[in-house]
């Protein structure tokens, strides 16, 4: 039987023009600080856009869950160009679409409504987590 | 519509996400962009030298820009000088600020405090030192030649300001109306010391509020405030 994967990577894209950047940002803060310990860590995109070696060799090691805030995917489309293994891709916008009418906040700073958008991702990606690293699930 | 004519300078930050450094690099090129320098900066996604077309990656060859890396691997740099072209400048927070913890050491915005606020307003200050440079050595352009500087996000476009007086003196804040309505929104009570603490917070993200003069702020923006309510409430 194959193995669980013994670590997710969740990378946000970080976008700094609009809040969906920051929403995306700190939805994978949140999801890391109630992660089960050891089983969910992230690392910088720019490593990525310059080849880092190392952040090259991680990404195709452990299944990677992306976050973009846009639909430009920055997050997936890099990590994918690094041979990383995209175990899912998550849109920013998909979660939004639960709270129409809400503000979350700007670019620079999320509002209280903004944070329960952060925390509804996280919920999300915590989720996705526990399954890629669940015994017997293959990864 | 009228054609811009002022150069304008890019500002490309790392924005590690897996360091607190990253973090004061995203905060500081933000503070830049929208309270600094508006007007006068521009921004890019790093990562969408790679996902982008032909139009992103010419960013660096149409701006003059400054890259922001938070640690001495320097990915905004290197990013931007393999993808789009040669930098103008290139900061690392580790060197603007060498002792260690820079800020609270978080890397996430949910509980910033005043340390935070202060090493991004110290970055911030040296990436706007830098603007200034690049403008005053840089041509002017020819009247009707268009920079092109947006890249259509409104990430360069600076909020609207409110003024108060801080202890007899005339204060504009940027982006003051809309922390204001956020408050109202949020449903912050404007009776209690909490309430004007929560104001002080919010504004000294966008605005240096001096440890001296906090107590003084915290009277100003409750009175705002206050005032903010009233004349929502007479305008329904």
């Amino acid at each position: 039987m194959e193995s669980s994967a013994k670590q997710v990577l969740l990378i946000p894209c970080s976008g700094i023009g609009k809040v969906h950047g920051l929403i995306a940002r700190e939805g994978v803060y949140r999801a890391l600080e109630q992660a089960p310990e050891g089983k969910a860590a992230t690392m910088c995109l720019a490593l990525l856009v310059v080849g880092d070696d190392e952040a090259r060799q991680l990404v195709g090691k452990y299944p990677v869950i992306t976050v973009d805030g846009c639909p430009k995917l920055c997050a997936c489309k890099n990590a994918e160009l690094a041979g990383g293994r995209i175990a899912r891709s998550v849109r920013v916008l998909d979660v939004l679409k639960e709270y129409k009418g809400l503000q979350p906040g700007t670019a620079t700073a999320l509002s209280a409504d903004g944070w329960k958008v952060v925390d509804a991702l996280s919920s999300e990606l915590l989720a996705e987590v526990r399954v890629l690293t669940a015994p017997g699930e293959v990864a | 519509m009228m054609a811009e004519t002022e150069l304008k300078v890019g500002i490309i930050s790392c924005s590690g996400e897996d360091l607190p450094e990253g973090t004061i690099s995203r905060l500081a090129t933000r503070r830049v962009l929208e309270f600094l320098r508006p007007g006068q900066t521009v921004t890019l996604c790093l990562p969408l030298f790679l996902a982008g077309g032909e139009g992103e990656r010419a960013f660096a060859r149409e701006f003059p820009t400054i890259t922001i890396d938070g640690c001495g691997k320097q990915c905004a740099k290197r990013g931007t000088e393999a993808h789009s072209g040669p930098v103008s400048a290139a900061l690392v927070v580790t060197d603007l600020l060498p002792d260690a913890p820079r800020g609270s050491g978080r890397v996430s915005t949910r509980g910033t405090d005043m340390r935070d606020e202060a090493a991004v307003r110290e970055v911030a200050q040296v990436i706007a030192q830098h603007v200034d440079a690049i403008l005053a050595d840089a041509p002017q352009a020819a009247p009707g030649e268009t920079s092109g500087a947006s890249c259509g996000c409104g990430c360069a476009t600076s909020l609207p300001p409110g003024v108060i007086e801080v202890a007899g003196q005339s204060v504009t804040i940027p982006g003051l109306p809309l922390i204001l309505q956020q408050c109202a929104q949020d449903g912050l009570i404007a009776d209690n010391a909490d309430a004007s603490e929560r104001l002080v917070q919010l504004v000294s993200i966008y605005h240096p509020v001096p440890d001296a003069e906090r107590s003084d702020y915290a009277t100003a923006l409750l009175a705002a405030y206050r005032a903010y309510l009233q004349s929502r409430h007479a305008s329904r």
